[in-house]
């Protein structure tokens, strides 16, 4: 119900029908980048598309609702924290393959543990968590920099001297 | 001759970089040429009539889960792929710190011409 308020009296952002549409599309997004994030050994797409594809549903919500909307749901600090995640479980999922089978980024799952079979959902061994890695750093670090970018032209004066020198 | 229009398209991203002052201009010109250079790696790649290497269900041979020979006869190259998407990755990153640097750039001195920014302010 706040929601649905906050949809009808704000100020800021776009139209009543932008704000109605995007506030039913957004999951639907979010659904279909995890789809892609998790199917990415089997279908094109993977890390990177699904990311990307998680990044724009928040990107719509930034442009449909403004700047201050999409703050409250994923904060600056939550997103950075995400973003280290990600790259953290890459770098985690690498070593382990190291530690445990000998070599650099070995898929150790798929040789001991869970075996699997080709072209099924769990088969791949590592490369599945390998690209919820990659998503997650991906969009998140994607959502950064667009954030960082709307933070940075906030109040923008063209010319304007920093630190009020000259 | 596709070869040579890759090039071509990378004498214009060159020239754009080189030759124009405006910095928008100049980002604009380095990413063409990273594009070019991402349309040769996958022209390198490509096999006329091939297809998309994607496994399914039907190109399978054996029990052992083995990639069928006529799959292999087929399809594209992969590696070529993989690589430009790689590379359009880091392309996105550069892309976003070239536009920061603009937009420093012209917040501070209230111009995108080169030859204008001639003085360190601190």
């Amino acid at each position: 119900m706040a929601q649905e308020e906050k949809i009808a009296n704000g100020v800021k952002g776009m139209t009543v029908i932008v704000k109605t549409i995007s506030s039913w599309v957004k999951m639907l997004i979010i659904l279909f980048g995890i789809y892609i994030v998790i199917t990415g050994h089997l279908t094109p797409g993977g890390g990177f598309a699904g990311g990307v594809i998680l990044a724009s549903s928040y990107v719509l919500l930034m442009l449909a609702f403004g700047r201050e909307f999409v703050e409250e749901n994923l904060s600056l600090p939550v997103a950075s924290k995400l973003d280290c995640l990600g790259a953290f479980l890459f770098a985690l999922i690498a070593i382990l393959g190291f530690v445990l089978s000998g070599s650099f980024f070995a898929n150790f799952l798929f040789q001991k543990y869970l075996p699997g079979k080709v072209l099924e959902l769990v088969s791949a061994g590592t490369i599945p968590l390998s690209n919820i890695a990659i998503g997650l750093k991906v969009g998140a670090s994607l959502f950064l920099i667009i954030l960082i970018f709307s933070i940075c032209c906030k109040d923008f004066k063209p010319g304007a001297p920093v630190n009020g020198k000259e | 001759m596709l070869y040579a229009l890759c090039f071509l398209l990378f004498m214009i991203g060159l020239y754009c970089a080189v030759v124009k002052k405006n910095m928008v201009k100049i980002t604009i010109g380095i990413l063409i040429m990273e594009y070019a250079v991402n349309l040769f790696l996958i022209m390198l790649g490509y096999r006329l009539g091939g297809r998309a290497p994607i496994v399914g269900k039907e190109d399978l041979a054996g029990a052992g889960g083995q990639v069928s020979d006529l799959f292999v006869s087929r399809c594209v190259d992969p590696l070529p792929q993989a690589l430009v998407l790689t590379a359009i990755v880091i392309s996105l990153g550069s892309l976003a710190l070239m536009i920061s640097i603009c937009i420093r750039t012209y917040e501070k001195y209230g111009t995108f011409d080169i030859t204008k920014i001639r003085r360190l302010r601190g």
